[in-house]
């Protein structure tokens, strides 16, 4: 009843109108306070972009905007349509979700349902909102799946959600979150699960149907490079507050706040030549125990004494345009200017590239699903698919070769079986050109310290019942018959400070330490054994941005170092680009394209990598949706097929 | 395609392992002190009257063939003489499955959908009171063995409040539908064992599967509360509480020698546990075969259901 003059008074009427909002977990002065006094507001067949780092709340928001917030504690005002979303009843909530407000997920294939029919799973919205009847509900559906581009969407809603691909998965979501002519989309990081290539046709699809339905947008995303293809606007999310606001080309080509800047800086592009990263030091504050003054100050490179004491408010500083910052009008002078690409940084400095090479990957195939050992009656003999076919690489002396590919290119694949934990079927991997055993227990140890590995996920790769101390210290005296005591602790202290760790880490576990920290520990084991060539899959992938950063530039100091080479394995162009001396395009367990990065990614041959650099979602103003679009669906159709 | 090749294979792997039962107990039965001969003559008979008896009854040849001779009869469905009353058993084997299956087959129709409301009601609000009922039940249940609830029954219902015959005290040849009161408490103390049991398997994966991501989906979809456990989130429970009732088929075997012996019901239980006192050995044989074969086909038809239920392993 509330709703109906307050609707009435407000300037303009917008979609959703947010207000104060503060969201806690957990009760009394230890509760965490994930949200706090957010406010924004997002007009009819408006975009709007929250940007934010794991631990931000950005999530926790999206689902607030449907009062799903299953263990906290909400204050503040969600206004959707002019009605308060806290203030409904069950069944009125009920009545507008998935009707005025729908959601999509960041992982589609588990937000769909495994035992529905995708068909079923559409027309059950439209037969909950619009009483229609099955015939009429399906028919519906079908046309759905039709909008969302999906081929053949008669035969398509008949599917599960296990028998279509991922990119295809999201789209059944989209079609379904579309259902009821929603007047408010909720999107949930909706690309970040999905391959670069599919992740530009799904921008395209989202940016498609939004012109032509006038529906309003939520956009969820930790990559600004995305926010920047769909958002007309953004909010930059911190620690649970917003930092700074404005127009998409306001906030992310001239930011006005010390973290965003230190975003911007800390994002790998492939058009930045591969001059150092700037990483953003420290970590997200305590959200039970906030501090007085600004939450970003312990990190900030501008702070000043007032920071510390004083929380900063969202400020104009410009049209629509809004920083969370004391020193808002002088950061630029406060802050340490980024070095620009010069030509002595940058390609990055390497060793001599005349000698041998120091590892030779030799027609490496391994192939999976092959025929059971026990030959029971009636078990079918199912094709094998080529993970790796027929690869042959080089990697000189303290140089990096980056293989770059998408899921299922075989990448991870090859870097298991150079690292001696998968047996090829056929090929040699050969270093300094002595043939290795194909599996690392098989491998003599000078062999197994020459060749160490880091792995994507650190949270799996090291023994949580472990102290760092033991984790660091196990190679040394595995490789460097460094007994115990106070030799072994030197040791492992040094390694830990040459990783920017230090002391007080020795004593700490796995779950005492975040992700980054974490990563860093398995680069220092890494290290320990003073390696020749250290396999990273992924090293980066599961990391915020700030922390990424930080991360390559410590594996590039070791590199520079230690004389060390890297195998590196990577989805991301961008980081490659700033890691690489070599780069090598993977496809269907083949390598399509290889050369210097400046080659890559200047002057791409083949197809396949032109359709990969053009998906990546970058800065710039939307693209043109002609061209482009075009050649990424014939290359989305290749990997959906 | 993919079902069709899954049943096929759980079928040869059925006859394997019944073959494998066959032997094994063939062989055990062979092998322990005191065969056949000297079961029957008893322990004061003179060594040329266990020869003499022992030549009779052909246990003088060779194992492997008494062993392929004892399973081309069964094919033939002929399963020996009874040592006990002398009779052939398949035609009493018969009757006395018949009798069991009754029983069992009560008992699964009542259990199985019971157990599984059961585990959702309690999956929905977990820790409050009506969880903490049901679940305080089913571990009382599942910490206290048959006899013991079985003798608590008669003492409740036969013997306090004499409601019900506390024993069947029937003829192994009368249909047990014809007496319907004498089949509820029996029934009654299997199915609770088994409730104790399924309901806390559906209860832990419903409370899984309401935590699920699809779940949630279906919640910001609008649904109502109802339609999102029953239509999203039952079926993805069903098939491992499907496969678990078929894994209880054996525990309902096991349940259902006690509690045919305790209420005396001339069931399958009851022939076997009077063959071992006995030490009527073909009947033992006999009976363990056909006990192994209606596990495994219990067991496969739970597998084939939980197939049926389950969109991703039907292909």
């Amino acid at each position: 009843m509330n709703a109906e003059p307050m609707l009435a008074m407000s300037p303009e009427p917008a979609t959703l109108d947010v207000t104060g909002l503060s969201i806690t977990y957990g009760a009394g002065p230890q509760g965490l306070k994930a949200v706090r006094d957010v406010s924004f507001r997002i007009a009819p067949g408006e975009a709007y972009g929250l940007i934010g780092e794991s631990g931000s709340g950005k999530s926790t928001i999206a689902y607030a905007v449907l009062r799903h917030v299953p263990a906290g504690t909400v204050s503040g005002r969600i206004l959707l349509n002019g009605q308060d979303v806290m203030a409904m009843s069950p069944q009125t909530l009920a009545g507008i979700r998935g009707r005025v407000v729908s959601m999509i997920y960041q992982d589609p294939m588990s937000a769909l349902n495994p035992a529905i029919r995708v068909g079923e799973q559409i027309a059950e919205v439209i037969r909950q909102h619009r009483r229609g009847d099955r015939a009429s509900a399906w028919a519906r559906s079908v046309a759905l799946l039709g909008q969302v581009q999906l081929p053949l969407p008669a035969e398509i809603a008949h599917r599960y959600p296990h028998q279509l691909s991922g990119g295809q998965q999201q789209r059944v979501v989209i079609a379904m979150a579309l259902a009821c002519d929603p007047e408010l989309l909720v999107m949930d990081e909706p690309t970040t699960g999905l391959d670069v290539t599919t992740e530009a046709v799904i921008l395209d699809l989202i940016n498609d149907l939004r012109h032509a339905l006038g529906v309003a947008v939520l956009f969820i995303s930790h990559n600004m490079g995305v926010v920047a293809q769909v958002c007309d606007r953004v909010g930059v999310l911190y620690a649970g507050q917003l930092v700074e606001e404005g127009s998409t080309a306001q906030v992310l080509r001239a930011p006005r706040h010390p973290y965003t800047i230190g975003l911007m800086n800390a994002l790998p592009t492939i058009d930045r030549a591969a001059d150092r990263l700037v990483d953003i030091p420290g970590r997200l504050p305590d959200l039970r125990v906030v501090p007085p003054g600004c939450v970003f100050a312990p990190r900030c490179a501008a702070v000043q004494d007032i920071c510390h004491a004083v929380m900063p408010t969202l400020e104009p500083v410009g049209t629509g345009h809004d920083s969370r910052c004391h020193e808002r009008d002088r950061l630029e002078r406060l802050l340490p200017a980024v070095a620009p690409a010069t030509a002595s940084d940058a390609p990055l400095p390497a060793k001599a590239d005349g000698g041998r090479p120091l590892l030779q990957i030799v027609g490496i195939e391994r192939s999976f699903g092959r025929a059971p050992m026990l030959a029971l009656p009636f078990l079918r003999r199912r094709t094998p698919v080529r993970a790796v076919d027929d690869v042959t690489l080089d990697i000189a002396p303290g140089q990096t070769l980056a293989v770059v590919g998408e899921s299922g290119s075989g990448k991870s694949t090859l870097a298991r079986c150079v690292a001696g934990l998968l047996r090829p079927d056929r090929g040699d991997i050969r270093l300094e050109n002595q043939v290795l055993s194909p599996l690392v227990q098989q491998r003599t140890r000078p062999q197994q310290r020459a060749l160490q590995f880091i792995f994507q996920n650190p949270d799996a790769a090291l023994n949580p019942h472990w102290t760092v101390e033991r984790i660091v210290g196990r190679p040394l005296q595995l490789y460097g018959g460094i007994a115990r005591g106070a030799a072994l602790r030197a040791r492992v202290v040094a390694l830990l400070e040459a990783t920017k760790l230090g002391e007080r880490y020795l004593e700490r576990y796995p779950h005492e330490m975040s992700g980054g920290e974490k990563q860093r520990v398995s680069i220092a084991r890494a290290f320990a054994g003073d390696p020749r060539l250290v396999v990273c899959d992924e090293p980066t992938s599961a990391l915020d941005i700030s922390v990424q950063a930080a991360i390559l530039n410590q594996l590039r100091d070791l590199q520079q170092r230690h004389g060390t080479s890297y195998l590196f394995i990577s989805h991301d162009l961008g980081v490659v680009r700033h890691i690489a001396h070599r780069v090598a395009i993977m496809r269907h367990g083949r390598i399509v394209e290889a050369g210097t990065p400046a080659q890559v990614f200047g002057a791409p041959q083949h197809p396949y990598t032109q359709a990969l650099i053009a998906a990546i979602p970058t800065l710039e103003p939307k693209r043109l949706r002609d061209g482009t679009a075009g050649r990424l669906r014939t290359a989305d159709g290749m990997i959906d097929a | 395609m993919i079902a069709l090749t899954f049943i096929l294979r759980r079928c040869v792997m059925l006859v394997l392992v019944l073959v494998a039962v066959s032997v094994l107990t063939f062989g055990i039965v062979n092998v322990l002190p005191g065969d056949v001969a000297t079961a029957v003559l008893g322990d004061m008979a003179s060594p040329e009257m266990v020869e003499a008896v022992r030549e009779r009854m052909g246990l003088d040849r060779p194992l492997d063939a008494r062993y392929l001779e004892w399973v081309g009869g069964v094919l033939h469905g002929d399963f020996g003489r009874s040592l006990q009353h002398g009779q052939p058993i398949a035609p009493m084997l018969l009757g006395r499955l018949g009798n069991s299956a009754i029983l069992g087959l009560i008992t699964l129709g009542i259990a199985a959908p019971l157990s599984i409301a059961l585990g959702v009601l309690a999956a929905l609000r977990p820790g409050h009171l009506l969880d903490r009922a049901i679940s305080s039940f089913a571990v009382g249940a599942h910490a206290m063995p048959e006899y013991v609830i079985g003798l608590l029954a008669i003492l409740c219902f036969s013997i306090w409040l004499p409601l019900l015959p506390g024993s069947s005290l029937m003829d192994p040849n009368e249909n047990p539908l014809n007496r319907p009161e004498a089949l509820v408490l029996p029934v009654g103390v299997l199915v609770i064992g088994m409730l104790a049991v399924i309901s806390q398997v559906t209860r832990a994966g419903m409370i899984q599967a309401l935590g699920s991501p699809y779940v949630r989906t279906a919640t910001l979809k609008g649904l109502p509360r109802w339609k999102v456990v029953l239509k999203h989130a039952l079926p993805n429970v069903l098939p491992p509480t499907v496969t678990e009732i078929g894994m209880y088929c054996g525990y309902v075997i096991g349940g259902l020698v006690v509690v045919e012996t305790l209420f005396s019901y001339a069931g399958l239980g009851q022939m076997m546990t009077n063959a071992v006192s006995y030490r009527d050995i073909p009947t033992i044989q006999a009976g363990v075969l056909v006990v192994a074969a209606a596990y495994g086909i219990g067991n496969l038809l739970a597998d084939v259901a939980a197939l049926l239920l389950n969109p991703r392993l039907r292909g």
